[in-house]
């Protein structure tokens, strides 16, 4: 018995700038559930992990408004109905692995029977980030218990001891205006393959599995340098990594628009152990095994 | 799967989550300065002809010092935690962050890296797997609920929720904006600033701890309030219909608390202490008023009310008020406490736990 993931719903493409992230949210969760073959309502928990909004919404959490607007169960509280929980993670561009690691846990004490973790970020709006380096690109997955023997089988994290942090994210006065300001280290891809491999390698260890085991390996950041200084640091080919070109400048969704793209392409069906590996700012790293 | 309108956790619940979870110490960081009610209406731009303190019930709120932050806040918090605490920083496995505010240097907001690196890093909590949440004033005991999960499962055996709100700037942008007692800035003008941390633990054979957690989101009132950084000012604005989001919250707490003692096989009379989030005194009488009412009777003793002296402090209220209620040697071992959660959402979540005899003498009480 394990928790599944559904195909992850995906947005993202030739989309203009000032796309709002909550819009594209609420598109990618109501393509997620309806792939998954459920009713709104079915969703019990609701976990958005992307940090970019339109004007920087500060609160409520982003997942409570796009639970209004796909419509699952946001009545008053009644007799014969059930409710469902929204809220938000933030751990960078980890925030998705994160979401699903808390989903899989309520998953696994029998609280919930589906979850949906969506990820979205968008430009906030006209003069409030210039520069801002992000696709507009969202995506959804539904989380569901099942009790066949496959599904999410483990995650490992860990914090990379740096001083200071390669990528940053400030919003703060400029020139009379509060502005969002995105920085990242051209190192950062290198330095954060290095502690990827390290957590990945552990939690293969902790399975008691090895590089040759591993079938797909899907992770993000989906940068070429990310993706070749882990395939060489975790010793998997790059022939068994998810390579998505133009990919890169997705940030939170990237873990999920990887997936989409292994199921689109039929890897993902075809692999039986599918490794699942997240690097963001901080550097927090995280890993997890995925088995079909 | 419970047929409850909350999504709901109970414990102990057999093989699938075997374990109890329990609140092992409670810190806060409150700044030192004050700001009555009084010298702040006199701040505001327009006159308002409000009387913030008659309305309210706040006398006064905490405003922190030109070196504190939301980072500086939650780490005083953090430690005060670990002080009392029979755990070291490297003992936690999980830190968890929930503030709404990111303020670190000043009114500098970091969206990543996310607050919680820094606040392990800071504490020394090496081994802690790290991450934010964000939702509202139910942050930290949305953490709670996270952080229980993974500890009721036998996934981890310790773990730190941790919040620090540096929100009384939004007062003071707010002081520029309300006109009169229909402002949507009024509820800016009752915030105050803390930090406030929790050690949630497994809890050893026998001990009761924390028995029922549910949370829901009535997300048809999600645009009831809202905040945003300022476009021209330092720090952020909020928007907020207070008058509906208190209706909305009334309507719904009862049959809701009511979920959750059912779960627990108890009535409101068995409840010792209610803690409600901290918006306004009247709030709190009058929807409390409303609880007793609708569920037949009242918990032990009047609803706690700290709101009077340290303002709204958003998602450190409970925290804030845990630890006054605790050092005054109010709650005693073997009370059973219900800490609502009312926030913009709307969040509404209940976590009932009962009192232990090493959390009481933590405070320098005996049980």
């Amino acid at each position: 018995m394990a928790t599944t993931l559904d195909f992850p719903a995906v947005l993202r493409g030739r989309q203009p700038v000032h796309r709002s992230s909550r819009k594209m949210a609420d598109q990618a969760s109501r393509a997620a559930i309806e792939h998954a073959g459920l009713q709104l309502e079915d969703i019990d928990l609701l976990i958005n992990a992307g940090i970019y909004h339109e004007r920087n919404l500060g609160e409520p959490a982003l997942a409570a408004m796009i639970q209004q607007d796909v419509g699952i169960n946001p009545e008053d509280p009644h007799a014969d109905g059930h409710g469902s929980f929204s809220f938000d993670v933030a751990n960078g561009a980890c925030g998705v692995l994160t979401a699903l690691q808390v989903a899989d846990g309520f998953l696994q004490s029998g609280a919930i029977e589906h979850a949906l973790v969506v990820a979205s970020d968008a430009h906030p709006g006209r003069g409030m980030a210039p520069g801002f380096p992000f696709a507009a690109s969202s995506a959804a997955v539904v989380c569901s218990w099942d009790e066949s023997p496959t599904g999410l089988a483990g995650f490992r994290w860990e914090v990379a001891p740096e001083d200071g942090s390669p990528v940053s994210s400030r919003i703060g006065l400029d020139h009379g205006r509060n502005v969002l300001h995105v920085e990242r280290d051209p190192d950062f891809d290198g330095r954060a393959a290095v502690w990827a491999a390290k957590v990945a390698t552990s939690l293969l260890a902790d399975l008691e599995l090895g590089p040759a085991d591993i079938d797909l390996v899907v992770a993000n950041p989906l940068t070429p340098a990310f993706l070749e200084g882990l395939s060489a640091h975790v010793g998997i080919g790059m022939e068994r990594l998810l390579v998505l070109e133009g990919a890169g400048q997705v940030h939170t969704a990237a873990l999920l628009v990887g997936l989409a793209a292994a199921a689109e392409q039929g890897r993902l069906q075809e692999a039986h152990r599918v490794l699942l590996v997240s690097a963001g700012a901080g550097i927090v790293v995280g890993a997890a095994l995925l088995t079909n | 799967m419970a047929n409850t309108w909350l999504m709901m956790e109970r414990s102990p619940d057999g093989g699938k989550a075997p374990h109890v979870a329990r609140f092992e110490s409670i810190g806060r960081r409150l700044p030192t300065t004050k700001l009555g009610s009084e010298e702040l209406m006199a701040s505001t731009r327009h006159h308002t002809r409000v009387d913030l303190e008659r309305l309210t019930g706040i006398h006064e709120r905490r405003i922190a010092a030109a070196d504190e932050d939301s980072l500086g806040l939650a780490t005083g918090a953090a430690l005060d935690c670990l002080r009392r605490s029979r755990h070291g920083a490297e003992d936690l496995e999980m830190l968890v962050s929930c503030s709404i505010t990111k303020y670190r240097g000043g009114l500098e907001s970091w969206l990543e890296p996310p607050m919680s690196v820094a606040i392990a890093q800071q504490i020394g909590a090496t081994k802690a797997t790290t991450f934010d949440i964000s939702n509202a004033c139910a942050g930290m005991l949305t953490g709670v609920f996270v952080v229980s999960n993974r500890i009721r499962r036998g996934e981890i055996d310790c773990g730190m929720v941790v919040s620090g709100e540096y929100i009384t700037q939004l007062s003071r942008n707010a002081a520029k904006h309300v006109r009169n007692i229909m402002s949507a800035e009024l509820a800016s003008l009752t915030l105050g600033d803390a930090g406030a941390a929790y050690i949630i633990e497994r809890a050893p054979e026998g001990v009761a701890g924390i028995s029922v957690t549910g949370f829901t989101t009535v997300s048809g009132y999600s645009r009831l309030c809202r905040a945003y950084p300022a476009r021209h000012d330092a720090g952020a604005r909020m928007f907020t219909k207070s008058r509906a989001i208190q209706r909305a919250a009334i309507a719904d707490t009862p049959f809701l608390l009511q979920e959750v003692l059912d779960a627990a096989g108890l009535t409101i009379s068995d409840i010792d202490w209610v803690i409600p989030h901290q918006t306004s005194a009247r709030a709190i009488k009058k929807g409390m008023k409303d609880v007793c009412e609708t569920l037949g009777g009242a918990p032990t003793n009047p609803a706690v009310i700290t709101v009077d002296y340290y303002g709204n402090t958003a998602s450190t209220s409970h925290g804030v008020a845990l630890v006054k209620e605790l050092e005054e040697g109010h709650i005693r071992a073997g009370d059973r406490v219900a800490l609502l959660a009312l926030a913009s959402g709307i969040e509404i979540g209940v976590v009932l736990f009962t009192v232990d005899e090493e959390l009481v003498s933590r405070y320098g009480n005996d049980a």
